[in-house]
């Protein structure tokens, strides 16, 4: 059998092109997701942990001093040199640069052995007064940096010192975070660092790290903690890693949806591959090939492809994360240099494929031993196959997704994830099986409706999109699966989106707010920044003091109601007083003892000689001090003035929107240099900047299980054309136009491509809007959102990529010569 | 090879009736070179309107090769076939389709049916094709003479061998075709539902005036055609008028077949 196996294999190798390319995909997505780990893992391991590499050993302490243990230590034998760690955070002035800057400064270590640092230019620092910097400083070599260092009481002194040398951190993912400096131990203890909170050892002269580890080890006071330099480096990196491995995880699970859709795919091509194949196997079988036979030959079949895919599916994987690694670089969130291929990565990218694929054409080959010797002998049978879905698919899927779907709701309901999550997995993997019954006369449905629109074409692709009930189903749900997750979660991410953005505006109301750390604003500036460039509405806000109820002076804000509600995003928090109204924040609320709807007297002060007025008041949960009508703030506090600037920008293009927060800091710094802008636009941006980034990665690995499924419908097309190659003649014969034929398989698959998107869409939204309230609903108050537009285009894309894949296929029927009808196979 | 035997040139029976098909010099080569296969090594021949004529001659000779040639269905080497006063060999494949559609009906030996559609889709289809309704008192006309009336609802697997084809000859006359080809159109039929086939083509061509050509190596199928047409090595080898069953034998054998 094997060279039937064998045969078979080069024979009919461009049939099986669709399974390995669905193979090939979803194990290179699985190995390109573990190496791109690995070599994060690596990168992280060579930047963060490199200071710790070349030490023998590492001691650290959670509380004391350590500085007390240099001396002791470096009198071990085991011990070359000890290097104690000194931190500081200073504030530098680099010339020609606005303002200060964090630089965050350690020491480096005096022994050769023991510094790490990669200079891209200059030198270390040898004395006080000089410092090596990183990038971000953006000082140059000789430029003289204004360095101001705190004291525990906060008391600032000022020195001087001159950079030597930019240091390089490569792919360190933290380097573009915030500046930092180098510096000398007595410089670093200069500028504030208490007591080193590390040691690093390096071994002596023909000692390892094992002594060395030991000796300190015995010498260490007890809460001391002794780690060898490569263990002290692999803690590090697991640090910040951690995040990553979660991204990871969260990549395979995108993987395994790829596998199962894959082997979705696989499964129907050997269906119909054997199907195509029925008199081949009766022949074998008349000459004497047993049942086993022949599935083991089918099996073979399978495993042979499998291993082949799966090969080149971790080489498709590894050249991607190679690409993806060259192109991102050490610029992405996730630091990247180079690969590292793990073997684990090869090993189950190689398992995965070859068991989905053997996996895949079980049933199909037990379909095959079916096959009676006799097919052999018989004419085709022009009868359309005839497939009862199982009963037993039937109970199961119900009994899945029913439960599962009233989980899921109970959990939407309450709102608790714990209890959806769960639900909408069962109800999924229920709606996978009954998919398999309920695709098909939604098929044959909508296939009447294009046999109106479509004319005979349409209503012949709408007959056979239904006569193989089960390949029809199998197809279809492939692709069902892969835009049910896609759909869901571009819902979920909207409404996220939606709840996000209504949670920022009702606690941040105001785009913008310009403050002066003194107190007081120049009268104009208010003007200067209404007429500043992408500003949309901008309200000046009073800041004066006002004598509360028990006499003490409070402050207030006064605001012109309709002016400032114009500026705000939302007043559900921030509630606007108007005449005789105040709104009390509930910190004043509480020692004044007053409630919503309370009168309140405000101003009763002896010394200011204003009368004291009652107010109406409302209680707000916000930050903010007393809030009044501006002109009743005059009234009481004469002296008032403006305190605040609330800015709304405009809409018209978010992108712009930033630029036009650096515009507003540098117009307020120029007016009033000791002003503070706050842009709490910049905040909501940035939430939006996150959700954009996950949106887009995560339909685009979904989108990775609808190419798969899309190569599904092509490959069922192409193999409904070769079985069909008659009856393509006789249409030919009887004057179907070859663009009517191609027309017809055009109709097929936007058929199939469009009910299975559809029908995921409906399913995938209703997951969405499901998980976003039960996620979201235990968060805050939920904003359900519809992305219409997005929703619509993921089933226009799904369609018309299934007409795409038709393309193929099309032009070979259309070749058919309308001889092949009467020449019969 | 064979010499011809009681060739009557094309051009002479034109003048006699109207020709529905003409052939002139048809060439079909398979191959080239040492390996060549001459299906058709130069055909004349005219099937007059209203005639049932048949098409007959041992395996490989060319039979069906020619039929494919006068229906569109293939194209030849060299020669001309015209139906009726339009040449073929210079129409474009989709102007050929359309044709098909209009002018030829098709009766096939099996798969004649799609399994898709039931008898009365399938009976419409080259009509629908060109999105076109049938006169529904010929519709009527053609299924009663059919006997069609009770099948019109099922599909082709619900079908007798004999009712299947009864339904691909109502397609073919459907359209009121210049000429309806039949290839070996009992070929899969026992002999009384094969009888009542040819009884009925027979029947359309004596009452409507359906012109019908007929491929069948069975002699006593081309007993109900007006004439048959004896082909041999790709050359016309004979041609009788009102032939019996005996009187084909006898021609056959004189090919040597």
């Amino acid at each position: 059998m094997r060279s039937v196996v064998l045969a078979q294999l080069r024979t009919h190798a461009a049939r099986l092109i669709a399974s390995t390319l669905a193979v090939v995909i979803a194990v290179g997505f699985v190995v390109a997701t573990l190496v791109l780990n690995e070599t994060s893992r690596s990168t992280v391991l060579d930047t963060v942990g490199a200071r710790y590499v070349h030490a023998a050993a590492v001691v650290t302490s959670e509380g004391g001093s350590l500085a007390d243990d240099v001396a002791d230590l470096e009198a071990l034998s085991s011990v070359g040199v000890v290097a104690p760690a000194y931190e500081a955070g200073v504030s530098a002035e680099v010339p020609g640069r606005p303002g200060s800057q964090y630089l965050s400064v350690q020491s480096v270590a005096d022994a050769p052995q023991l510094r790490w640092e990669q200079l891209s230019s200059g030198r270390l620092p040898r004395e006080v007064g000089e410092v090596a910097v990183t990038d971000r400083a953006r000082a140059e070599v000789g430029d003289v940096l204004t360095v101001s260092a705190y004291d525990a009481d906060g008391e600032a002194t000022t020195s001087q010192a001159t950079v030597t040398g930019i240091v390089d951190l490569r792919g360190d993912p933290q380097a573009g975070l915030f500046a930092r400096g180098f510096v000398t131990e007595a410089q670093a203890r200069d500028w504030g660092a208490g007591f080193p909170a590390e040691l690093r050892i390096a071994a002596g002269p023909g000692f390892g790290a094992d002594e060395v580890l030991r000796d300190v080890t015995a010498a260490v006071p007890g809460d001391a903690v002794v780690r060898t330099g490569e263990a002290q480096a692999e803690r590090a990196a697991a640090a910040l890693m951690g995040n990553t491995t979660a991204l990871a995880s969260v990549l395979l699970v995108f993987g395994t949806i790829a596998v199962v859709v894959a082997g979705l795919v696989i499964a129907n091509t050997f269906a119909v591959l054997l199907a195509q194949r029925t008199r081949e196997l009766a022949l074998l079988r008349c000459v004497g090939a047993t049942p086993r036979q022949v599935r083991r030959s089918v099996l073979g079949e399978a495993l042979a492809t499998g291993l082949v895919a799966s090969a080149l599916g971790v080489a498709a994987g590894i050249g991607l994360a190679a690409l993806i690694s060259a192109v991102a670089g050490s610029n992405s969130a996730i630091p990247l240099s180079g690969v590292a291929v793990p073997l684990s990565a090869v090993g189950a990218g190689m398992l995965v494929g070859t068991v989905v694929t053997v996996l895949a054409a079980l049933a199909p080959a037990r379909a095959a031993t079916r096959v009676a010797p006799l097919a052999a002998l018989r004419p085709v049978d022009p009868a359309p196959l005839r497939s009862r879905p199982g009963v037993l698919r039937l109970v199961l899927g119900l009994l899945l997704a029913v439960p599962g779907t009233a989980l899921m709701g109970g959990g939407a309901a309450m709102p608790d994830v714990r209890v959806a999550l769960p639900g909408g997995v069962l109800s999924f993997l229920g709606i996978v099986l009954l998919a398999q019954r309920a695709v098909p006369p939604v098929v044959a449905a909508v296939g009447r409706l294009a046999g109106r629109l479509g004319g005979v074409p349409a209503r012949l692709a709408a007959g056979n999109a239904t006569r193989n009930p089960r390949r029809t189903a199998a197809t279809a749900t492939a692709l069902l699966i892969g835009v049910t997750l896609t759909s869901a979660f571009v819902v979920g991410a909207a409404s996220t989106r939606a709840t996000a953005t209504a949670g920022l505006a009702a606690e941040f109301p105001t785009d913008v707010v310009v403050e002066g750390f003194a107190g007081e604003l120049p009268g104009s500036l208010e003007n200067t920044l209404a007429r500043t460039d992408g500003v949309a509405r901008s309200a000046p806000v009073l800041a004066g003091t006002v004598a509360g109820p028990d006499g003490d002076l409070v402050g207030a804000f006064g605001v012109d109601r309709a002016e400032a509600a114009a500026t705000l995003r939302s007043t559900e928090d921030l509630v606007l007083p108007g005449p005789g109204q105040v709104s009390v924040p509930e910190w004043l609320a509480d020692p004044w003892a007053v409630r919503d709807g309370d009168r309140l007297t405000l101003g009763g002060d002896p010394d200011r000689e204003v009368p004291a007025r009652q107010f109406t008041v409302r209680v707000v949960d916000a930050d903010n001090p007393l809030l009044l009508d501006a002109t009743e703030l005059r009234a009481l506090a004469p002296d008032a003035s403006l305190g605040q600037v609330w800015l709304r920008l405009a809409d018209d293009d978010p992108a712009r929107q930033l630029d036009v927060l650096d515009r507003i800091t540098d117009v307020v710094a120029e007016a009033s240099p000791d002003t503070q802008v706050t842009g709490l636009i910049a905040q909501r941006a940035e939430i939006d900047e996150i959700l954009d980034v996950l949106l887009l990665v995560v339909t685009g690995l979904l989108g990775v299980a609808v190419v798969i499924a899309l190569i599904g419908v092509g490959n069922t097309l192409a193999l409904s054309v070769v079985e069909r190659r008659q009856e393509n003649g006789l249409l030919r014969a009887l004057g179907l136009t070859r663009g009517q034929l191609r027309g017809l398989l055009a109709w097929e698959a936007m058929l199939v491509a469009g009910v299975a998107s559809a029908l995921g869409v409906v399913v995938g939204g209703s997951y969405g809007l499901i998980g976003a309230a039960s996620v979201l609903g235990q968060v805050g108050d939920l904003v359900l959102d519809v992305p219409w537009l997005q929703v619509a285009a993921i089933v226009v894309v799904a369609t018309v990529a299934g007409l795409l894949a038709s393309v193929l296929p099309a032009r070979r029927a259309a070749r058919t010569a309308p001889v092949a009808a009467i020449a019969a196979a | 090879m064979s010499v011809p035997v009681m060739t009557v040139p094309g051009e002479l029976r034109t003048g006699e009736t109207t020709a529905a098909v003409r052939a002139a010099g048809l060439r079909k080569t398979y191959g080239t070179g040492e390996t060549a296969v001459h299906a058709l090594a130069g055909v004349d021949v005219t099937f007059a309107a209203g005639e049932f004529t048949a098409i007959m001659g041992p395996s490989g000779s060319g039979k069906s090769t020619l039929m494919h040639c006068l229906a569109g269905l293939d194209t030849a080497t060299a020669g001309e076939v015209w139906l009726g006063d339009t040449p073929l060999t210079s129409l474009r494949d989709d102007q050929l389709t359309v044709l098909r559609r209009r002018r030829i009906g098709f009766v096939f030996q099996s798969f004649n049916l799609l399994p898709v559609l039931d008898a009365r889709e399938n009976i419409v289809l080259p009509l629908q094709l060109g999105g076109l309704r049938p006169d529904p008192a010929w519709f009527d006309a053609v299924i009663a003479r059919l006997g069609l009336r009770e099948r019109l609802g099922h599909r082709p697997h619900e079908l007798s061998g004999g009712q299947q084809q009864r339904v691909a000859i109502a397609r073919a006359l459907l359209p009121r075709p210049d000429v309806v080809f039949a290839d070996e159109p009992t070929g899969n039929l026992d002999s009384r539902s094969g009888a009542e086939v040819l009884g009925l083509l027979r029947s359309s061509v004596k009452e409507t005036g359906q012109t019908v050509v007929m491929v069948t190596h069975d002699p006593s199928a081309a007993a109900y055609a007006d004439r048959v047409v004896l082909l041999a090595g790709g050359r016309l080898a004979g041609d009788l008028a009102d032939p019996t069953a005996e009187s084909v034998l006898d021609a056959l054998r004189g090919l040597g077949a």
